[in-house]
């Protein structure tokens, strides 16, 4: 959505067109959001009954923006008499300085007009437009026109204020001025956004970091972020933008959990901006080894809401980690699962996955002793509640066929999981990296009990499962004709038979009989799936493949960075690196901030990587892809209590030195050098 | 005060081993409304054991809810984390407590294991 434009502080975002307006929308999210709710649906600004165009937006950094603007349409030979800037930011609260400029030498009156609306939508209610059931009232006192809406005790608030005095209305705000020749008159308005919590309180006014910031507090808060980092050196002007632009993003992600007052790390603007259990996991895998200071919040929040009952509305059951938590009149009022909704049969081996890689970097055993409980619910599920049909996999079938997902994969769209010839297969399903992560996790398990919870006996047996695993899987799943793994079996046992992007997730969790992983490598960078510019997430011959399509042949900066770590594992450097080069070369056409997915043309057909026309950006495992490639080409691994650095830098990538690399070792730095010069200029 | 209510506070020590299996400490004050009355439990929670009380803290955490909500919770009618978003349940504090104690919350009235559901429909159980 290039003609929008979008500031975020956490999961308080706003998304306006190009002049800065927002018009009541229901296709795509434009508006003012906070913890899922519209809170601002109309800010359409009109200057002497006229709208405005922009000549220029200044968009530098993730919370302010800054458009100048003139009345009219544009027109080649452009003489405006008068031009407004709006410069806006986004803490908590929103914040917006407006600003009229005569440009004459004589006086001129002027009546500037800011139509203003709530209509309180739910994020979900955005696609899907309906009725609110509750009540919406406006009143007016002084400078200050508040916006109220109740449903029983369900009770939102915006509260919209200028400095400058005006004839306030119950749908915005009027203002008579005259600016003297040459002059300019500016009035600030401030948007708050209440959320009412316990005896009537702003629930956010008791959360440690309280809701509303400004500014220059949201910049302190990135530059320290970002100052804590690795410093990164290199010869690669694309990875030196991605990793500067995903420190950035990665600070305007967090966001400050309205229930649980942690901070946590939002998935995606504008769709995502909450806590997904698969999404926050990855991200903090590809950003551990850079700052692992942002995992412990989110581990602890996936294991205190870990499942605890079988509820078929949110697809919980005992030991799962959940996959979506929203805050929304839709969730409280049940009407979509997400309190929390646990639809996804990934996370919680992922969830194992991270606490065992979080502990070899960092040497925090405390959080691991502390969470040995979640950790070995975690691993039962994948034997009991996971094990829908009993046959030694992870399957998957919502029980909540009105509003549950479907396919609770990371590629949980409709029509992402295919045979071959593009017939889709029934439910259960069990996909195959499902079967890869559960052995990743029971072989970290393993490690887990034997070093930190006193437990021998049940790391053997979690070993000797996962063994009994790989070998079955490497039965079941391997198409000896086609050799590559089934992206999935169906109810019956049979594969599921197409080619997909999942097979480099095996290689990440090891499950790949060594001597199959060859083979895997070969397809995962053969004309089929690789594009030029990464994997495909469905190769080009297949029967649902679409270059465009969410799930069906898009290249997914996330899924490759897994793909490179998978590579790694198995030894293929070369491969991995041809993976890593892609993937930031695709990112310099979206100024270092790689977007959720790109479209999977050929790259001789296109020269440059074609958006994807919904995609979410900032997307936090988009964000932290440059990073876990960086960690990838470094060869960067903890073993004891050093960092191994064996770096393996592509052809032509030059020198990229990555200091002050955090850890239980201290600090180290890492150094890696292609062995032909540069090819990109700096 | 509902008869639900106060069996399900008399099975919690019985239950504790069992759901409190964390490293989690703490007292959570759980105040109950019917109409203008408010009755008050304390419940001090420890690794595998737990207290109950009838009466106000010291409470690390304060759970607010009325008579009627709390017996649809107890019956696992209703649900907690769906009910504070709506604002009908309300606490503060700290909320860790929260989380831990939901724990002891049952499953909706007339859940079928999911396995048994899925095994049954593919034929792999008659």
């Amino acid at each position: 959505m290039t003609d929008l434009v979008s500031i975020l502080d956490g999961n308080t975002f706003l998304v306006s067109d190009r002049r800065g307006d927002i018009e009541p929308s229901f296709d795509f999210p434009t508006g003012l959001f906070s913890f899922d709710t519209r809170f601002l649906s109309t800010w359409l600004l009109t200057l002497d009954g006229e709208r405005l165009h922009a000549l220029s937006i200044d968009q530098a950094e993730s919370y302010s923006t800054r458009f100048f603007l003139a009345p009219g349409e544009p027109t080649h030979y452009l003489d405006a008499k008068v031009s407004v800037i709006r410069s806006r930011a986004i803490g908590g609260s929103f914040r917006e300085e407006l600003t009229v400029l005569n440009h004459l030498r004589e006086p001129v009156e002027f009546m500037v007009r800011l139509d203003v609306g709530a209509d309180f939508a739910d994020i979900f209610e955005i696609k899907a437009a309906r009725q609110k059931k509750g009540r919406t009232t406006a009143t007016v006192s002084g400078n200050e026109l508040r916006l109220v809406y109740r449903r029983d005790a369900f009770h939102r608030e915006t509260v919209i204020s200028t400095s400058e005095p005006g004839e306030i209305d119950v749908a915005g705000m009027t203002f008579r001025i005259r600016i003297e020749g040459h002059g300019e008159w500016t009035t600030r308005l401030h948007v708050v956004t209440v959320v009412y919590g316990a005896r009537g309180e702003d629930i956010r006014a008791t959360l440690p970091y309280g809701g509303s910031r400004d500014a220059a507090a949201i910049e302190a808060e990135q530059n320290e972020l970002i100052a804590r980092a690795p410093k990164l050196g290199c010869d690669c002007q694309p990875l030196a933008g991605a990793y500067r632009r995903s420190l950035n993003d990665l600070a305007a992600l967090r966001y400050e959990s309205i229930a649980l007052g942690v901070r946590l790390l939002a998935a995606g603007l504008p769709w995502f901006m909450t806590l997904f259990g698969r999404d926050s996991i990855f991200t903090s895998l590809q950003v551990l080894p850079f700052l692992p200071e942002l995992i412990p919040p989110t581990i602890q929040i996936l294991g205190g809401l870990q499942g605890h009952r079988v509820d078929d509305f949110r697809d919980e059951e005992p030991g799962k980690i959940l996959h979506e938590l929203r805050y929304g009149e839709t969730a409280g009022f049940e009407e979509q699962p997400h309190s929390p909704y646990y639809g996804s049969a990934d996370s919680t081996p992922l969830f194992v996955i991270l606490l065992d890689e979080y502990e070899r970097w960092t040497g925090d055993s405390q959080l691991v002793r502390l969470l040995e409980s979640r950790a070995r619910a975690a691993l039962d599920w994948i034997d009991t509640y996971g094990d829908l049909l009993g046959t030694g996999y992870i399957w998957y079938q919502t029980r909540n066929p009105r509003t549950g997902l479907p396919n609770q994969c990371w590629k949980d769209s409709l029509d992402s999981i295919s045979y071959a010839d593009g017939r889709l297969p029934g439910f259960p399903r069990a996909t195959c990296e499902l079967q890869g992560y559960a052995y990743d996790a029971k072989i970290r398990g393993a490690r887990l009990a034997r070093t930190f919870w006193n437990d021998p006996a049940y790391a053997d047996r979690l070993e000797r499962e996962a063994a009994e695993l790989k070998q079955r899987f490497n039965h079941d799943f391997w198409i000896p004709e086609k050799e590559y793994y089934a992206l999935a079996l169906d109810a019956d046992g049979r594969q599921v038979d197409a080619l997909s992007s999942n097979i480099g997730h095996l290689l990440w969790s090891g499950i790949v009989d060594e001597s199959r992983a060859g083979r895997i490598a070969e397809h995962l960078l053969g004309p089929r799936l690789f594009s030029g510019w990464g994997v495909r997430t469905l190769a080009d011959d297949q029967g649902r493949y679409n270059p465009i399509g969410y799930h069906v042949g898009t290249v997914w900066p996330f899924d490759n960075s897994i793909i490179a770590w998978g590579l790694w594992r198995y030894g293929y450097r070369e491969e991995a690196g041809r993976i890593s080069d892609a993937i930031l070369a695709a990112s310099r056409f979206f100024d270092g901030r790689l977007p959720e997915a790109f479209a999977g043309y050929n790259r001789d057909l296109t020269d440059y990587p074609v958006r994807y026309p919904t995609a979410c950006s900032p997307q936090a495992w988009s964000t932290g892809t440059p990073l876990l490639l960086l960690r990838v080409m470094l060869g960067l691994e903890p073993q004891g209590d050093h960092l191994i650095i064996d770096p393996a830098v592509p052809e032509g990538m030059g020198r990229i030195e990555l200091l002050d690399i955090p850890g239980r070792w201290g600090k180290v730095d890492a150094l890696g050098r292609s062995r032909t010069p540069t090819n990109h200029r700096p | 005060m509902s008869e639900a209510i106060e069996r399900f506070f008399e099975s919690l020590p019985a239950r504790a081993p069992e759901v409190l299996r964390g490293l989690l400490s703490g007292a959570l004050q759980i105040d109950l409304a019917t109409g203008q009355e408010t009755q008050h439990w304390l419940v001090r929670m420890r690794p595998g054991e737990i207290e109950v009380g009838r009466h106000r803290g010291p409470a690390d955490a304060i759970w607010y809810s009325s008579a009627d909500l709390f017996e649809r919770l107890v019956t696992g009618e209703a649900q907690g984390v769906a009910a504070v978003l709506r604002n009908e349940s309300t606490f503060s504090g700290n909320v860790v407590l929260f989380l831990a104690f939901r724990r002891f919350f049952p499953d909706p009235p007339g859940t079928r294991d999911p396995r048994e559901v899925a095994r049954r429909q593919t034929g792999r159980l008659a």
